[in-house]
């Protein structure tokens, strides 16, 4: 479980979040919602140190996150930023193999273990045919698989990515998201924020829906649409439809 | 795209290295007097040892030894230091802007080398010295004010632009007020190879090499940077330590070069460009790529400023920028297709 105890946040100089109070479920999917600004992304940088934690505790089972070692922070949970202002142009199974950074010594030389997580990773997130392609010449989708493959081959239980889906088209938010929820499947926490509320409905064991700077209800989708959370906080309507396939969602 | 896979790699460290040796003994062998390879190889392992079977002239030794070789050894030097500067710069900054001359590093150099002819005048050793602490000073103005203003790329290289400009005008303040030494600061504000000696060599020498063998062993990290902050300090990389690290190691590259060579930067900058054109992005081939390219670059230029005009002699400096400036621009203007793959 990732929980959050009293933790108050500030980036640049400004404080953005006071005493949040929020815990993660293990093996779950959680994605946050929220409108732009209302402090999502603090909220989830205050794991990699982008934002500061000025106060309070964030524990990962149990343990103090914020004492460990970064190199253990990299082996705990992996952690995919939003803005990429920087492509690099360096081939896809580069890219991929510095997953395995928190795992190597000073020496940096990558072990047959190594090895192997990286190829599974490419594997898994279907990038294995453009390894010697260069990261910069892919297409969004294919190249945020390969971000995602990056943090997979962290072999980390926790997986939190900020809007993994942005900018992508239809089928390739598909294939993003289903990848998550493959990782959830396969026992891993995965935390996402997403911007697509319907999608978010849709996949998500629970919900994180925050409003300026607060957080404001965490709960299953039911509990959601019964309350009218997305009414109140979005203002707009949602509706649910369910066929022997599934339930979906509409704004 | 061209993409290197592993031997084409090994292929092209070694072509590399041909053609340094190639660049290397041509500008052992021509210029006023010209000198057989044989006779070079002959200078430099017997020298003047008259019992050696079929001895040499002594000026032909004299010139070998002691003009020719330590003017390439030297060119050599600066080119590796300028270049393995230039992409770790280029990478800390994750700005393709970066380079020596433009973030502050060789102007600081420059400052303090002004600093010491001007207060301990005809001390050679003082040189190195005053530059590497110049271009330390400078580099870590530069990342103090970057990380106290919230450490991005974007005010780093704001930061370099702002000390460079400052420090060029300290520059050329002391150079207006003391006459005395114009005539010394004219050919290194250019850059100059002429009259590089084993004596002013020796000491930026160690640095150098010291310097691009610390790069070679970052370079892992160098790569890690160019994922972008937030990537790299989710793998666990203290990214603030080490751009800190890359930084006092490209000031001690570029430093030590300015000490003997004078503000020769421009190499700094468009060899790693080439570079990266050529071989990709990869720092671990990056760097050594531009190590050898960046010192078969500036022997190159500095022969071509020797014998162009001969007897007359040009400062190093302006050939390489009549040479680079254009091949540069060529060089961009021929951009690469912009295709992209479609999953």
């Amino acid at each position: 479980m990732l929980k959050y105890e009293n933790v108050t946040i500030s980036a640049g100089g400004e404080r953005i979040l006071s005493d949040i109070n929020v815990s993660f479920q293990k093996g779950k999917l959680t994605s946050i919602i929220g409108p732009n600004g209302c402090g999502k992304t603090s909220l989830l940088s205050a794991l990699n140190g982008s934002a500061r934690v000025e106060k309070g505790n964030i524990y990962i089972d149990g343990e103090n996150y914020l004492n460990f070692s970064p190199k253990k922070r990299g082996r705990t949970l992996s952690f995919l930023p939003q803005v990429r202002n920087t492509i690099p142009d360096i081939s896809t199974a580069l890219l991929v193999s510095h997953g395995r950074f928190p795992y190597l010594g000073f020496a940096r030389s990558m072990t047959i273990e190594d090895k192997r997580a990286v190829e599974h990773a490419m594997d898994l997130a279907d990038v294995k045919k453009y390894e010697n392609m260069s990261v910069e010449v892919l297409s969004g989708g294919t190249r945020q698989r390969s971000f995602f493959a990056l943090s997979l081959a962290q072999e980390c239980e926790y997986m939190v990515a900020d809007e993994p889906t942005t900018y992508l088209d239809i089928p390739g938010q598909r294939k993003m998201l289903n990848l998550y929820r493959k990782m959830r499947d396969e026992g891993k926490t995965v935390i996402l924020v997403l911007h697509d509320i319907a999608r978010a409905l849709e996949i998500s064991d629970e919900i994180l829906v925050m409003d300026n700077r607060r957080i404001v209800f965490k709960g299953s989708s039911d509990e959601i649409i019964e309350k009218r959370i997305i009414e109140q906080v979005f203002g707009v309507g949602v509706k649910r439809f369910s066929d022997e396939d599934g339930t979906y969602y509409v704004i | 795209m061209s993409k290197i896979h592993l031997k084409n790699k090994a292929v092209t460290i070694i072509a590399l290295f041909v053609l340094l040796f190639i660049c290397f003994v041509l500008c052992l062998s021509l210029g006023s007097v010209r000198i057989s390879p044989k006779e070079i190889f002959k200078a430099i392992i017997y020298g003047g040892d008259r019992f050696a079977s079929d001895s040499l002239p002594l000026k032909t030794v004299i010139i070998v030894r002691s003009i020719r070789l330590p003017r390439v050894v030297g060119g050599l030097l600066a080119g590796v230091g300028l270049s393995v500067a230039g992409v770790l710069l280029q990478g800390v900054m994750n700005n393709v802007l970066a380079g020596p001359n433009t973030i502050g590093v060789g102007s600081g150099a420059g400052f303090c080398v002004m600093l010491s002819m001007l207060m301990l005048p005809g001390v050679t050793w003082a040189i190195p010295v005053f530059a590497f602490a110049g271009a330390l000073i400078a580099t870590l103005l530069i990342f103090a004010l970057a990380y106290f203003s919230n450490t991005s790329r974007v005010t780093i290289i704001l930061a370099g632009i702002t000390v460079s400009s400052f420090l060029s005008a300290g520059i050329n303040l002391i150079k207006t007020l003391n006459t005395d030494i114009i005539i010394n600061i004219n050919s290194f504000l250019m850059g100059n190879l002429s009259g590089v000696t084993f004596g002013s060599v020796w000491l930026p020498g160690i640095g150098i090499t010291v310097g691009l063998m610390l790069a070679i062993l970052f370079s892992k990290h160098l790569n890690m940077l160019g994922l972008g902050e937030g990537v790299a300090t989710s793998l666990g990389m203290r990214v603030s330590a080490v751009r800190f690290i890359l930084l006092v190691i490209a000031s001690v590259l570029a430093g030590c070069v300015v000490s003997y060579a004078g503000l020769l930067s421009f190499a700094g900058l468009i060899v790693p460009h080439i570079c990266r054109r050529f071989f990709g992005n990869d720092a671990r081939f990056l760097i050594p790529c531009s190590a050898l390219l960046g010192g078969s670059f500036v022997i190159m230029c500095d022969l071509l400023s020797r014998i162009l005009f001969s007897p007359y002699e040009l400062p190093t400096g302006i050939i390489m920028s009549f040479i680079g400036g254009p091949f540069f621009i060529y060089l961009l203007i021929r951009k690469k297709g912009g295709r992209r793959i479609h999953a």
